[in-house]
């Protein structure tokens, strides 16, 4: 991971995580410093102290550790995988897992959902899915070939927000099973699997 | 007073937009517009997007109508529907100003939408041959998401160029189908 301006030291990461608590309960707009302090069981001075930038700043350190978390559990997942279906089936599954149970997340998407979306969609989905493939690319490279691992790692990141924020009554991604035959059905078929290292002739994916 | 609410939009903004600016460019009273709308400016807002939204699939059901089969439909599809978003002035312009006040209610019109083009989808599902065991249900809840996904986020696909929108349908979208 690149180096954070702000080092995460246990403070840090206390503040964050009772951020998450009172935004869970409260939402962002409700959710002060104070708050936060009072959650952290530290003193106001310590927050504004750790947060120069204030509330946007703990925000922003909020976003980021959680991303981090997200990507650290992903990544584990991911290490497990014995094949490119598991691999994307365990890929799919955990995200899922961890954007639905995600409380503060959540929260947010059902009664501020403002706070999340414009992230999440149009152009700023943009930064969302390069993100995803930057991160994916490795982890599919060996089986799918450097050429297809990047837009691979797209069309997955593609399935997990469409079929996360807008829930299918045809595929269930909480389902191991329904997410193995969207896996196995629509993408497995429009990949050249190869099962050697990325340097074979090109084949025109 | 869909059509005055859009033009205000256009021109001052959704978080400048008042039921006064409607009424006056409706030619009709306030009373008027909160008897249609009696949740307000609020609802006036919400129902402007979900129409505009409808309006924009209706010209994209227009402009790929003589497709003649599903490859072809989702190419051209695709195509138009990039540019016409790219194109939108008053979209456009409410996603780099204001895209905090759009965005909640078109997620919320989303899953309509995607009802919407499964429906336009199925037809042409049925006239294809599809792989065994294959159900049109998940197919086009499969695609649809699709076509919406790309419509919103281009992401690494360039699709102005029909032949790269050509393959990623190939690929992508119907691999599993044919």
């Amino acid at each position: 991971m690149a180096p954070t301006t702000l080092s995460d030291t246990p403070l840090v990461t206390r503040v964050v995580d009772a951020a998450l608590r009172c935004i869970a309960r409260w939402g962002v707009a409700k959710t002060t410093l104070d708050d936060v302090a009072r959650e952290a069981g530290c003193s106001r001075a310590t927050v504004y102290r750790a947060f120069p930038g204030g509330k946007d700043g703990l925000l922003d350190a909020v976003a980021r550790t959680e991303l981090n978390r997200f990507f650290d559990r992903l990544g584990r997942t991911l290490d497990d995988a014995l094949d490119l279906e598991d691999l994307l089936v365990s890929g799919i599954t955990e995200a899922n897992r961890a954007l639905t149970s995600h409380e503060a997340l959540q929260f947010l998407l059902r009664h501020e959902p403002e706070v999340v979306l414009p992230n999440l969609t149009f152009h700023r989905a943009e930064l969302v899915l390069g993100a995803v493939a930057a991160f994916a690319t490795p982890y599919l490279t060996p089986h799918v070939g450097a050429d297809q691992a990047g837009s691979l790692a797209e069309w997955v990141a593609r399935l997990v927000l469409s079929y996360t924020l807008c829930p299918s009554e045809v595929h269930d991604l909480s389902s191991p099973d329904d997410v193995r035959r969207l896996v196995r059905t629509f993408v497995l078929p429009g990949l050249q699997s190869t099962s050697k290292p990325p340097s074979l002739s090109k084949q025109g994916a | 007073m869909l059509e005055a609410t859009y033009a205000c939009v256009a021109r001052y903004g959704m978080a400048k937009t008042t039921v006064e600016d409607v009424a006056r460019e409706a030619r009709v009273s306030r009373a008027t517009v909160y008897r249609y709308f009696p949740g307000g400016r609020d609802q006036l807002i919400a129902d402007t997007v979900a129409w505009e939204m409808g309006r924009f699939f209706g010209r994209l059901a227009d402009a790929v109508a003589t497709a003649p089969d599903l490859p072809t439909l989702l190419v051209e599809g695709l195509m138009y529907a990039h540019r016409a978003v790219e194109e939108h002035e008053v979209l456009q312009k409410v996603l780099q100003t204001e895209p905090d006040r759009l965005l909640p209610s078109m997620t919320v019109a989303a899953n309509r939408v995607l009802v919407l083009i499964r429906g336009f989808l199925v037809p042409y599902l049925e006239q294809q041959p599809l792989r065994e065991g294959v159900t049109v249900e998940e197919a086009s809840d499969y695609l649809a998401r699709m076509v919406l996904s790309f419509i919103g986020t281009q992401g690494a696909t360039d699709l102005t160029d029909r032949s790269t929108v050509e393959s990623l349908v190939r690929r992508e979208f119907l691999a599993g189908l044919v």
